[in-house]
């Protein structure tokens, strides 16, 4: 256990990852287009044209709003920013030709991995921990509860930190950064797109065949390709008059947590015989 | 300190080693060469555990590649033939990870990474980034590395490759320091005049094999020691054809107008027989230099001369 916190390639990469100019860039960037849409989604919410009345607007409506908004976009952000960090990460050593001297270090296979998916995941949780603040302004307007904001932060956790394991795998079997991160992206593009239209396909037949029992919300395998969307288990937290019908959470976190350790076997394996890629 | 017997390791694309074998003492200096593709790289690779073989023994140390893969890291040292260094870290910081990488605590920590700074000659700018270094000095850098946990074995890939002559001189001087300090190498190179200078022995290798330096072209039965033999004729060369023919042990290497070479089976004596026979034959001699074969004579005796 020991050895898995005092890793020296932990120390290793967050030294070059923090020294690199995208290190202030980033979490820049990321705040400003993560505030930009949150007020945006604000004004929106309290707007007279559209949202009606003013004295009819509720805050709850506006802290609804505000969350959901602000929880999404950083998903969104982050999940376009998780196979950047993890599926170079391997690949950057076979271009640099310092592979060879990590492989025949004594460091084994699960610490060059986990050196590599800690500083990748560390500083993807960087960038959403600094926009907390403005995730809990919905708190003050009320609408979400501190327990709903902790279980959108922890899924996120989740979601990217399985992401970041399959961004290591695809580093793991490509030479080139730009092969590996494709990779990557085309799968966060599987997981967030094609499960979506599954979903969309499904729902729409079983809707058709079943015109009245459609408030329920339809059965698990209606909604199981979307146990593999990023943004399902958000959705099923807020949950509410939208969302109501995404109501397993827990099977999407099972199936994330079960990517998450395939993709971390497959990586390590992957390492260990690493020696034809030098 | 190498044992390696009947390896073989096949490659998809065909290349690897077939058969290769080889022993090397703990106090030996051991040049490997060969042409491209013959498989040195390989050989270095299994030895330096990157790569399993197929089948065959390889041990470093006593110790099992392929089972004790971890004990032999600890006792090798491997510098590969393009190494790549952190260009964003500080000198200091870069050798750091290493000696934690390698497991070195402290106090050894910290003495092993003051002795490499002073074995590179970085010792007065560990604060400088590696990125700002030359080649030459990266490559210094990379061998301190490499040593700085103390292995009793360092395999060495081409290590002179795109140095600029002082650069080769230096390794070459650091190189014979550690055999000197009892540290094995087994180095592949193509640059033969400086394996010439520092090994102790050549091993050559081809097409994953040993390589006899006897090889089809040489006189029959030649086995080391030969002797080349460089001649210069007041009257054209062709003149000592009689000669030759009727000399079993010559090989003729090239004639031209006045100048013959030949190599010679045998040492100084029978390079001297040589000589008496062509003046016996009254041939008017200018010219006579005999030496024993450099490396490049015995490469092309291995190889045949041809380019691969």
């Amino acid at each position: 256990m020991t050895r898995l916190i005092t890793n020296p390639m932990i120390v290793k990469e967050l030294l070059q990852r923090l020294r690199e100019r995208r290190a202030w860039l980033l979490p820049t960037l990321y705040l400003l287009v993560v505030a930009g849409t949150a007020s945006f989604a604000f004004y929106g919410a309290t707007d007279l044209d559209m949202g009606g009345n003013r004295g009819e607007i509720q805050g709850a409506d506006i802290g609804e709003v505000l969350f959901l908004t602000v929880i999404v976009t950083q998903m969104v952000v982050l999940l376009l920013m998780a196979p950047v960090f993890s599926a170079g990460s391997l690949t950057i050593e076979k271009e640099q030709r310092t592979f060879a001297g990590l492989l025949t270090s004594l460091l084994t296979a699960p610490q060059i991995w986990w050196g590599k998916f800690v500083a990748a995941l560390l500083y993807l949780l960087l960038l959403l921990f600094s926009a907390l603040p403005l995730l809990s302004l919905s708190l003050a307007f009320g609408g979400v509860d501190p327990v709903q904001l902790l279980k959108a932060v922890g899924s996120t956790i989740l979601v990217l930190a399985s992401i970041c394991t399959v961004g290591l795998w695809c580093s793991s079997m490509f030479r080139r950064s730009v092969h590996s991160t494709a990779a990557a992206y085309g799968f966060v593009l599987v997981l967030s797109i094609v499960t979506a239209v599954a979903f969309g396909i499904l729902i729409s037949r079983w809707e058709n065949h079943n015109p009245t029992v459609r408030f329920e919300g339809p059965p698990a395998y209606i909604q199981a390709p979307m146990f593999l969307n990023p943004f399902y288990p958000l959705l099923a937290i807020l949950g509410g008059e939208s969302f109501g019908q995404f109501s397993y959470p827990v099977s999407s976190y099972l199936l994330f947590t079960a990517i998450g350790c395939l993709a971390a076997a497959l990586a390590m394996r992957r390492i260990q015989r690493s020696g034809d890629q030098i | 300190m190498i044992e390696v017997e009947s390896l073989r390791k096949i490659f998809r694309g065909g290349r690897g080693l077939d058969g290769f074998s080889l022993h090397l003492d703990s106090r030996e200096l051991v040049g490997l060469v060969g042409p491209n593709g013959a498989g040195k790289t390989t050989l270095i690779k299994i030895l330096s555990t990157l790569l399993p073989p197929d089948s065959g023994v390889a041990r470093v140390a006593g110790q099992d590649v392929r089972s004790d893969s971890r004990g032999v890291r600890a006792t090798v040292g491997y510098l590969p033939d393009v190494a790549g260094v952190y260009q964003d870290m500080r000198i200091r910081e870069f050798l750091e990870f290493f000696a934690d990488a390698f497991r070195l605590k402290e106090p050894n920590r910290t003495a092993a990474i003051d002795r490499a700074l002073t074995r590179s000659g970085l010792a007065d700018r560990p604060d400088d980034f590696v990125e700002h270094l030359s080649l030459g000095w990266k490559q210094r850098l990379l061998l301190a590395k490499t040593l700085l946990h103390g292995p009793k074995l360092l395999l060495l890939d081409e290590p002179a490759t795109g140095l600029d002559p002082l650069a080769r001189i230096t390794l070459r001087e650091q190189l014979k320091q550690l055999h000197a300090e009892g540290v094995a190498i087994l180095i592949s190179s193509h640059i033969l005049s400086d394996l010439e200078d520092i090994c102790t022995r050549i091993v050559f290798i081809a097409d994953g094999k040993n390589v006899s330096e006897a090889s089809s072209s040489a006189p029959e039965g030649a086995t080391a020691p030969t002797i080349r033999c460089e001649i210069e004729f007041e009257s054209p060369a062709s003149e000592a054809d009689p000669l030759l023919k009727d000399s079993a042990n010559v090989r003729v290497v090239e004639k031209r107008d006045r100048l013959l070479i030949v190599e010679l089976t045998g040492g100084p004596k029978e390079a001297s027989a040589f000589l008496q026979k062509l003046l016996a034959a009254s041939l008017l001699v200018t010219h006579f230099d005999a030496r024993g074969l450099n490396l490049e004579d015995r490469y092309r005796r291995a190889f045949g001369g041809q380019p691969r």
